[in-house]
């Protein structure tokens, strides 16, 4: 060997694999502004649609009139419910088990309801089709408060069930009911309040808010008349399942429609489901014969398309005087809207809500949900979030806190003392999970350490102390939140969409020169998938990171998959794409034997190659096996390179984290100042740390969003009031605390390289973080519970409804 | 959304009481109004132009006289849809009192009630609106009605 041979580290670090912080490759055409979105997807003779919307959130559609919009220069038609009859498509099925308008048949039930569809030559002449058209409605009594919805005279919503008394899961016990879903031991969980030393209770609201992702949601349709093929852009983060959607409900052969997801705006967890405007423009196409654009404007995007949230549950946690908790017991109140159309795998109604035993070794649990319909716009999407896990996470995590003022224990210390040991994993929850892995006291005690936590206790308890002399008029809040999420669904005995199993694939193929392209049914809206699947292959196969290009979206070349949402992408795709690079492998280790002339046993790995054990000059590189595999495979062998595997998860994965965050609030104005933020999370193994840091900054700066403001607000009359970015709080770098990121590591035992999922970890850990940090610093003056969004004006509210202006 | 509020008018009760039944009058003072006709003596069909916030809308109504007491009291009441700007419905129960010949409190009530775009957009500035415009309605009445029985004298 000479001085030019390149180390093991050189050649490991060459690799640009697993635990580097590669840069992310894509950024180079997204800073550059040529990224290919799906409104840059521009076709000769484009129409575009636009939609008719209800102003009214409940009220009779008497008569829709098109004759003078269709006058307006440019319009070319007006679709509506009755021309969807035609073809069978007015109404949709709804991943929920329920189905959805797709334009107003009779009736309207939430505001900004689509009523028609206006296809013109521009976007302008389809606005002016929509102000010429006119809709006759009677308007109806509207349906806002939840807790109202099953009162016995409360309106009728959906006269389509009429006299239906059960829905897709299970009994319905009102007109207004969808679901009842329960899980745990009753009895049990009864007799542990019956004889508990100490309960809370109390009704923690998690708002109704909405993903706005920056790109809405848009679609291109054009259908090919001569070849029967229906070809759709649209911003889908699970093409596949659009894929087979619109085979199922538009009849067409399932082969003959080509899904294709461009470079995509944010998603989170806003374009999972199927909307009106995907199937107008498809109609409109078909009819019209041109290809139609379809793209929501903010408003649409904020009141029409998912919402997320909406859950209002009460909680009751049983406890000794000591602070060890003996039972759980909390009913859920979902609004689901106007139709059940939130995105859960098909037999979880209300997701993986049942992870909210969080991480705390509750002996009993009981959890019912009740699902409502009212006139509000139908969701129920996890944003940023497993299925219905933040929900969860809050919930559990606020308890915690309340339950810590009345036993008068630090927070910090109530959950050091309830935690699922490390020894307890693999643990089997009250409520039905079996947890993977996890070591919380550690990673509590480390965050708990780095931010000084007893330190500040005793700055809270002095500033208290001012605050009670009149010194200061400001208060100090600290906020612990320690979560446990359920993320990467997941294997097939208890996860599927639509029947199909939530798997997920890849398939790797390797060129003569050693480079490879990988396909995924994952869809990247900006994880950053291009640059992490490429590291996971090149440790997985030796082959520069650079060297693999990765493609997403197109079902035409993308093995089936179900997406990229409730970050599935890392604990499924993630998994497969290391199985069908260890296929590749071991056909590789089949070649280097043939080649070095030794049995393949006599064959070890060694970062890039093969090495014959023993003789380290007997070196088969990687690069040259590729170029072996296309001109001298041993006999019998069949040429190429390639592999693909299709992964269903033993498990789900279990992330983790402990977050602190310490706030200021001056009472006077409400005003706070977010002092501190630390974010300590366990993802198992570490991809690529540059992107986890970005993810958490990401999450982290949603959370901070949902937690202090976001919110989609309703008045009595059911108008939706937070319809732009005027009303509803989207931070920019100005309002965004500094963040902190650290981490330990747990890997998952049973996912092949370890990893859990990170990207939606800091939005499920850092809600409860911000709000336990308003609540704990209200909590001196009295409070036991303030519900979020904590604006200005809601602490402002909430100081002075604790008296603090009574001097004054 | 209510609003209650009195404004004293320099004129008669009586006088105050006929321009309230006064087409050209009530067009003159509502702000916006680009029509406002009869069509029967307690009906009338107006056109107006709305802006709240970055809403600016044409709604074409129903306005409705109800509960008519002459001279001391009458609802009046309108609908109207501004299209895709939404829509808007609300009434006034307006009450005259005579404070002297020439002097005259009208009280009024009013109920308003909006949705659509208007409500999405103008949400936090519709009260502050519809309490301007309110005002505005009234002062200029009492303004006109003033004048009118001034220049009668």
């Amino acid at each position: 060997m000479n001085d030019m041979t390149p180390t093991r580290e050189q050649r490991t670090a060459a690799l640009e694999g697993m635990g580097c912080k590669r840069k992310r490759v894509e950024d180079i055409r997204f800073t550059q502004g040529k990224g290919n979105y799906v409104d840059d997807v521009k076709l000769p003779g484009m129409l575009h649609g636009d939609f008719v919307r209800s102003p009214h959130p409940h009220a009779r559609v008497k008569s829709i009139d098109d004759s003078e919009a269709l006058k307006v220069p440019g319009v070319l038609a007006v679709i509506t419910a009755e021309t969807l009859k035609t073809v069978n498509l007015a109404w949709m099925p709804t991943l929920a088990g329920d189905v959805q308008m797709v334009l107003a048949d009779g009736k309207v039930l939430f505001q900004n309801q689509e009523v028609a569809f206006v296809v013109a030559t521009d976007r302008y002449a389809a606005d002016d089709g929509i102000n010429k058209v006119k809709v006759e409605y009677e308007p109806l009594p509207p349906l806002v408060d939840p807790f109202k919805s099953m009162d016995p005279n409360a309106p009728v919503l959906r006269e389509d069930l009429a006299g239906k008394t059960s829905g897709a899961h299970g009994p319905r016990k009102h007109h207004n009911h969808i679901f009842e879903w329960t899980v745990g031991d009753k009895e049990l969980t009864d007799a542990a309040f019956n004889k508990a030393e100490v309960t809370i209770k109390e009704m923690i609201s998690y708002h109704r808010t909405h993903p706005s992702p920056l790109e809405t949601c848009q679609c291109v349709c054009s259908f090919d008349k001569i070849k029967g093929e229906l070809t759709i852009w649209g911003t889908f983060q699970a093409p596949h399942v659009i894929r087979t959607v619109v085979a199922l409900i538009a009849k067409l052969p399932e082969q003959k429609i080509h899904v294709i997801a461009p470079d995509i705006g944010g998603g989170f967890g806003n374009k999972v489901g199927a909307y009106p405007g995907y199937i107008c423009a498809a109609v409109a196409s078909i009819v019209t014969g041109k290809p139609v654009k379809w793209v929501e404007d903010r408003i649409e995007n904020l009141t029409a398309t998912s919402f997320a949230r909406d859950y209002h549950m009460t909680t009751e946690i049983a406890a000794t005087k000591e602070g060890k908790v003996t039972g759980l017991r909390v009913h859920v109140l979902a609004d689901h809207g106007a139709f059940d159309a939130c995105a859960d795998p098909s037999k979880w109604p209300a997701g993986f809500f049942n992870i909210v035993t969080g991480s705390y070794d509750f002996p009993t649990a009981h959890l019912a949900v009740d699902g409502v319909y009212t006139n509000k716009a139908p969701g129920g999407v996890a944003y940023r979030c497993s299925f219905r896990v933040t929900e969860a996470a809050y919930c559990i995590e606020r308890a915690m806190d309340i339950l810590a003022q009345k036993l008068g224990m630090d927070p910090a210390e109530l959950r050091l003392k309830n935690f699922i040991k490390p020894e307890q994993f693999p643990y089997h929850s009250a409520l039905g999970w079996e947890y993977d892995s996890g070591d919380y006291g550690t990673a509590m005690r480390k965050a708990m350490e780095t931010v000084k936590y007893a330190e500040l206790r005793k700055e809270q308890e002095q500033m208290r102390a001012a605050f009670k002399r009149g010194e200061t008029r400001e208060i100090m809040g600290i906020g612990v939140s320690f979560f446990t999420e359920i993320v990467g669904a997941g294997p097939s005995k208890n996860c599927d969409i639509l029947g199909i199993a939530m798997f997920d694939s890849c398939e790797i193929r390797m060129h003569p020169t050693g480079a490879g392209i990988a396909r995924m049914g994952t869809k990247s809206q900006g994880q950053g998938h291009e640059t992490t699947w490429a590291q996971i292959i090149a440790t997985e196969i030796g082959i520069p990171a650079d060297n693999i290009m990765v493609e997403e979206g197109n079902t035409d070349t993308a093995p089936y998959g179900l997406g990229t949402y409730g970050s599935r992408s890392t604990p499924v795709a993630g998994a497969a794409i290391a199985m069908a690079a260890r296929k590749i492998r071991a056909k590789a280790q089949m070649i280097a034997a043939y080649k070095l002339e030794v049995h393949e046993d006599d064959l070890e790995w060694d970062i890039d190659g093969f090495r014959v054990k023993g003789l380290p000059g007997k070196f088969m590189s990687m690069k040259d096996i590729c170029w072996a595999a296309y001109n001298s495979v041993p006999p019998g062998m069949e040429p190429g390179l390639e592999a693909v595997s299709y992964y269903d998860p033993p498990n789900m994965t279990y992330p983790f984290g402990a977050y602190i965050c310490v706030m200021t609030i001056d009472v006077d104005t409400g005003v706070y100042k977010v002092r501190r933020f630390y974010a300590l999370d366990d993802c198992g193994t570490r991809i690529n740390p540059m992107i986890i840091e970005g993810q958490v900054h990401g999450g982290l700066t949603e959370a901070f969003a949902i937690a202090m403001g976001q919110e989609i607000r309703y008045d009595a009359e059911g108008n939706v009031v937070t319809g732009s970015f005027m009303d509803f709080f989207m931070p920019t770098a100005v309002e965004t605390p500094h963040w902190e990121t650290d981490f330990t590591v747990t890997p998952s035992p049973h996912h092949p390289i370890g990893a859990k999922g990170v990207g939606e970890s800091p939005n499920v850990g850092g809600v409860p973080a911000f709000s336990n940090a308003v609540n704990d610093a209200f909590s001196f003056l009295g409070s036991t519970h303030i519900q979020m969004p904590h604006d200005f004006w809601r602490n402002w509210a909430a100081a002075k409804s604790l008296g603090v202006f009574a001097s004054a | 959304m209510q609003m209650n509020d009195s404004q004293r008018i320099p004129a008669s009760k009586e006088k105050v009481w006929a321009a309230l039944n006064d087409p050209d009058i009530l067009r003159r003072c509502i702000p916006g109004c680009q029509s406002l006709e009869m069509a029967s003596p307690t009906e009338m069909t107006a056109t107006i132009v709305l802006r709240v916030g970055p809403v600016k809308a044409t709604f074409g109504g129903k306005v409705t006289l109800s509960e008519l007491d002459p001279p001391n009291s009458y609802r009046i009441s309108g609908e109207g849809s501004g299209g895709i700007a939404g829509f808007a419905r609300g009434g006034a129960l307006v009450t005259l009192a005579s404070e002297g010949p020439d002097l005259t409190v009208l009280t009024y009530a009013v109920e308003a009630q909006i949705g659509g775009k208007l409500a999405q957009l103008g949400g936090r500035l519709i009260d502050s609106t519809a309490r301007k415009l309110a005002g505005e309605f009234f002062k200029s009445f009492g303004e006109v009605v003033g004048q009118a029985a001034t220049a009668g004298v």
